[in-house]
C-alpha cells in the first residue's frame, strides 16, 4: 500500500514538474463516483462538472451511479479506490458532514478522504401546498403551535436536509418537535408529491427538488434560506425577511478523493472548479438545473464540512435523532 | 380542438429525416439495452446524456425518450427465449413466454410481445395526449394510505400465484419479503440484516436475484436433464394464429387500462404492476388453468402493460416534473440541462416541444414494431441452438448482467447464489413467481404503511378515513379470501 502511494507521489511529481513541457494528468479517463441514483441533486451536480472537465481538458471524464445505503455505498468505493486522480468522489452535504451528525457508527472516517472544493450549494425552500391557507412562515409557525399533533410535514431521508431545515424551522419557532408527524420519504420528489397532493403540510427541500413543481403552481415556496432572493422566483422572500433570521440549512455538493491524493491532483482540479464558477456559460447551465455555484478551495472546504458538522451534531442530538 | 392540432404540428416536426434518425437511433439503443439483463434504460440514458450537450434539444429527447421505451419491446425477447428477463417488467413474461418457447411457440410469442406492446404503448400515448394534465392532478391525490391498499390488493396474486400448495406459496412469499428487508432502514437508517458486512448496506439488487433465479436456475435445470437445445420443435409458425389474436384483443385493452392508470402512480413500479396485468388475465379467462403452460395471453397481458405504464410513465414526468421511475429521473435532468422546466407550463411555454416529442413516440412505437417483428424469425431459430453452446453464453451473460448493475462483484455473487437457492426451490417444489413479487411488494409495502402510520400519529384509524384507501383495502381482503375459496373449490 505504501509502495502504491510513493509510486504515485513519484509520478505525480515527475507529470508536474516541467509543466509546460510533457501532457500532464489527466492521461486517461476519469471517473466521478456518485453514491446516487442518476438525476438527483449529487448526479446532476456531477455532470455539470465532469462536462465541463471533459471539455477543458479534452479527455473523459465519465459519472458512475453507485445507489446504496443513502450514500455510503458509493463513498466508499471511491475512498477506497488508488489516490492517482483517476477516482474521485461527488460527495453531497450528506455524506461529507450530516451523516457522521448523525450516525455513531459510520464505515468510513469523516476524515478519511482528500477534500478538493466545494462545487455547487442547493439552498432550502420552506413550501407549502398551493392552496394552503398559510401564506407566510409565521402563520405556519402559529397554526403548528397551536396544534402540532395534525401538523404534518414531509422529509426526505432521516439524514437529509430536510430532516435538519424543518426541525430548525420548528425548534426556533418553539413548536413541540415529538408531537408533530414527520413522514419520511425517499427522496425530494416523493416528499413534494406528497406535499402538493394534500398529504403533508409542509417541507422543506433543497431548491433543484422544488423548482418544477413551484414553477408548475402545484407548491407554494414560503421563504428560502439564501442571502438573497433566488433568481427565477422573485416573489419568495429570504428567511430574513420572512422573520426567521437563524434559519442556515443548506444542501451543497462538492468533489473529494481518496486520502492521500497528490496535491498538483487537487490543486488541478480546485483550479477548474475556481474557473468554472467565474464562466458565465457554465453558471447559466447551473441556473437552469437549479443550482448556486459557490467555490471553495480544498481547505476552506475541509474547514466548511467542519463547521456544517459543529452546527448538525447538537442539533441532530437535540432532535434526538443521533444515533 | 386545439389539442389534435398541436399533435399534428407535432407529426410534422417529428417525421422530418434528423428526428426521424433519432427516433430510429434511440429504438434500436433500448432493444438493446432492454435485451441485455442488468443494463436497463436508466445506465442507457445515463451514459448517453453527456451526448446531449452537442445536440439541440428535441432530437435529444427525442432519442433519450425512445431509449426509455424500446427497452421495453427488448426486455421480452430474452424472457421468452432463454428465461431470463432483461426487465424488471418482464419478469412476468417468462411464466408462460418460456414455456410457449420451449412447445416450439418462439414464434408467436414474440410476434404477440411486439403486437401487444404497441397496442397498448400507442393507446397510451392517446391517453397522454388528451389526458396529461388532469391525470396528473388524479396521480398527485394518491397519498400513502392509497397506496398501502393498492399493495395489499396486489399481495392477493401472491395466493393465485402460488401453484398447487399454498404453504409453499406462501413460504416462497415470506423468503422473498425477508429479502426484501436487507439493508438499510428506509426511514431510520439502521442496518437491518447485514451481518456487519457493507456489501449488503445497499440491500440485495433486485436484478441480480432474478438473473440468479430465472437465468442461472434455468441453465441448472437444464443441464441437469441434459436438454439438447431451449426447444426441439421445428420452428413453426412465426405469428399467432388468427384466433388467438382475436382473444389477445380483450387481452390488450385490459392491460391497457391496468398498465395506464397504475402507471400513472409515481412509485408504482412496472414490475408490480405486470404482475397484476397477468393476474387480472388469469381471473377473466374461462380457463385459467392453461396459465403457466404457455397461454398466449399470458404473454400479451403483461407485455401490453408495461408498454402502457411507460407512457403513462411520461404524465407526471411532463405534466408535474416527477418522474416515476429512476429512468425518467434521469431524462428529466437531461430536459433541465436544456433550461425546459417540466410542469404544466411546458405545455403552455413550449408546445412545439413538447408535441413533436409525443408525437414522435407514436412514430417510435411503430418502429420498434416494424424492427421487432421480422426479427422474430432469428429469435426463435435461437431456441434450436445446441444447449452446449447456450448454456455457456446464458451463464456469461448474467455474470456481465449481475456485474454491470451496481459495478460490483457481490452482486455476482448474489446472482449465484439465488441460482442455487431457485435450483433448490424447483427441485422441492416451491414456486419463484411469489418470491419475487413478495420481493417487489414488500418495500412499497412498508414504506406506505410507515408513512401512513407517521401521518396520523401512530393511529392506524387513518385508513378508515380516507375512503379511497379503505375501499382498496377492502377490495385487497375480499379478493384474497375469494382466491382461497376458489381453490378449495378445485
Amino acid at each position: 500500500m505504501m509502495r502504491v502511494v510513493l509510486i504515485a507521489l513519484l509520478v505525480a511529481g515527475l507529470l508536474t514538474a516541467p509543466a509546460a513541457a510533457q501532457p500532464a494528468y489527466p492521461t486517461r479517463p476519469v471517473e466521478i463516483i456518485v453514491g446516487y441514483a442518476p438525476g438527483g441533486g449529487a448526479d446532476v451536480a456531477a455532470r455539470l462538472l465532469a462536462a465541463y472537465a471533459a471539455k477543458k481538458w479534452g479527455q473523459s471524464v465519465n459519472v458512475v451511479n453507485m445507489p446504496g445505503a443513502s450514500g455510503i455505498t458509493g463513498a466508499l468505493r471511491a475512498l477506497n479506490a488508488k489516490p492517482d486522480g483517476y477516482t474521485l468522489l461527488l460527495e453531497p452535504h450528506a455524506t461529507a458532514s450530516m451523516l457522521f451528525a448523525v450516525e455513531s457508527d459510520v464505515p468510513f472516517k469523516m476524515d478519511g478522504k482528500t477534500p478538493i472544493g466545494l462545487i455547487t450549494l442547493d439552498p432550502v425552500i420552506y413550501t407549502v401546498k398551493a392552496d394552503s391557507p398559510w401564506k407566510t412562515l409565521k402563520d405556519v409557525a402559529t397554526a403548528a403551535k397551536a396544534d402540532p399533533k395534525a401538523f404534518r410535514y414531509g422529509i426526505a431521508g432521516v439524514s437529509g436536509v430536510a430532516a435538519f431545515s424543518v426541525s430548525q424551522f420548528l425548534f426556533s419557532a418553539g413548536v413541540p418537535l415529538a408531537e408533530t408527524n414527520k413522514v419520511v420519504f425517499t427522496g425530494g420528489a416523493p416528499a413534494l408529491t406528497a406535499l402538493a397532493g394534500g398529504h403533508t403540510d409542509f417541507a422543506g427541500q433543497q431548491w433543484s427538488e422544488s423548482a418544477g413543481l413551484v414553477a408548475g403552481g402545484k407548491i407554494r415556496g414560503l421563504a428560502v434560506v439564501n442571502p438573497t432572493r433566488l433568481p427565477g422566483l422573485p416573489d419568495i422572500p429570504t428567511a430574513k425577511e420572512a422573520g426567521f433570521p437563524d434559519l442556515d440549512v443548506v444542501g451543497w455538493q462538492g468533489l473529494a478523493g481518496p486520502p492521500k491524493l497528490p496535491a498538483p491532483i487537487v490543486a488541478k482540479w480546485s483550479a477548474l472548479i475556481e474557473e468554472a464558477s467565474k464562466d458565465p456559460a457554465f453558471l447559466e447551465q447551473a441556473q437552469k438545473v437549479s443550482k448556486v455555484i459557490a467555490y471553495k478551495g480544498p481547505d476552506a472546504y475541509w474547514q466548511f464540512q467542519q463547521d456544517e458538522l459543529g452546527k448538525y451534531l447538537p442539533l441532530a442530538t437535540k432532535m434526538g435523532i443521533r444515533k | 380542438m386545439e389539442t389534435l392540432g398541436f399533435l399534428l404540428n407535432g407529426f410534422g416536426q417529428a417525421l422530418t429525416p434528423q428526428n426521424l434518425a433519432f427516433a430510429l437511433m434511440g429504438s434500436v439503443l433500448g432493444t438493446l439495452v432492454g435485451v441485455l439483463p442488468g443494463i436497463g434504460p436508466t445506465s442507457g440514458i445515463a451514459i448517453l446524456l453527456p451526448l446531449t450537450s452537442f445536440l439541440p434539444p428535441t432530437p435529444a429527447i427525442i432519442m433519450l425518450a425512445a431509449i426509455y421505451y424500446g427497452a421495453m419491446y427488448g426486455g421480452s425477447t430474452t424472457a421468452i427465449l432463454v428465461n431470463i428477463p432483461g426487465e424488471v417488467a418482464s419478469v412476468v413474461t417468462t411464466l408462460d413466454g418460456h414455456q410457449m418457447a420451449r412447445q416450439g411457440r418462439a414464434g408467436p410469442a414474440l410476434a404477440i410481445a411486439a403486437i401487444a406492446s404497441f397496442v397498448a404503448g400507442t393507446l397510451g400515448l392517446v391517453g397522454l395526449t388528451f389526458f396529461a394534465p388532469p391525470l396528473a392532478d388524479v396521480a398527485l391525490a394518491i397519498g400513502p394510505p392509497e397506496y398501502f391498499g393498492l399493495v395489499v390488493l396486489s399481495f392477493s396474486v401472491v395466493v393465485s400465484l402460488s401453484g398447487p400448495s399454498l404453504v409453499k406459496g406462501l413460504t416462497a412469499a415470506a423468503l422473498g419479503a425477508l429479502v426484501a428487508v436487507v439493508g438499510l432502514d428506509p426511514m431510520s437508517g439502521e442496518r437491518r440484516l447485514t451481518f456487519g458486512t457493507t456489501t449488503l448496506l445497499g440491500g440485495v439488487d433486485f436484478i441480480a436475484v432474478i438473473i440468479g433465479l430465472f437465468a442461472i436456475t434455468e441453465v441448472l435445470l437444464g443441464v441437469e436433464a441434459r436438454t439438447g437445445a431451449i426447444s426441439l420443435a421445428p420452428v413453426g409458425r412465426l405469428l399467432p394464429r388468427a384466433e388467438e389474436l382475436r382473444a389477445c384483443v380483450g387481452t390488450m385493452l385490459r392491460a391497457t387500462g391496468v398498465g395506464f392508470g397504475l402507471g400513472l402512480l409515481p412509485g408504482c413500479t412496472p414490475g408490480a404492476i405486470s404482475f397484476i396485468a397477468y393476474d387480472v388475465e388469469r381471473r377473466v379467462s374461462r380457463t385459467p388453468e392453461r396459465f403457466g403452460r404457455g397461454a398466449i395471453e399470458g404473454v400479451a397481458a403483461p407485455e401490453g402493460a408495461n408498454n402502457a405504464t411507460t407512457s403513462a410513465g411520461f404524465v407526471p414526468l411532463l405534466a408535474l416534473g416527477l418522474p416515476a421511475t429512476p429512468a425518467l429521473a434521469v431524462l428529466l435532468s437531461g430536459l433541465m440541462i436544456y433550461g425546459l422546466q417540466p410542469g404544466p407550463l411546458l405545455f403552455e411555454k413550449q408546445p412545439q416541444f413538447v408535441w413533436t416529442v409525443i408525437a414522435s413516440m407514436y412514430v417510435g412505437n411503430v418502429m420498434l414494431l416494424v424492427l421487432n417483428l421480422p426479427l422474430v424469425g432469428l429469435w426463435a431459430r435461437l431456441c434450436r441452438v445446441p444447449y452446449a453452446v447456450m448454456a455457456p453464453l446464458i451463464l456469461i451473460f448474467s455474470v456481465l448482467g449481475a456485474f454491470s448493475v451496481r459495478n460490483s462483484f457481490a452482486d455476482v455473487g448474489m446472482a449465484l447464489a439465488f441460482g442455487a437457492l431457485g435450483y433448490g426451490m424447483a427441485k422441492l417444489g416451491y414456486p419463484t413467481a411469489p418470491l419475487v413479487l413478495a420481493l417487489i411488494l414488500t418495500p412499497m409495502l412498508e414504506s406506505a404503511l410507515r408513512q401512513s402510520l407517521s401521518m396520523a400519529h401512530g393511529s392506524a384509524l387513518i385508513f378508515l378515513s380516507r375512503p379511497v384507501a379503505l375501499v382498496l383495502l377492502a377490495a385487497g381482503v375480499a379478493l384474497t379470501l375469494w382466491t382461497l375459496i376458489a381453490r378449495r373449490r378445485r
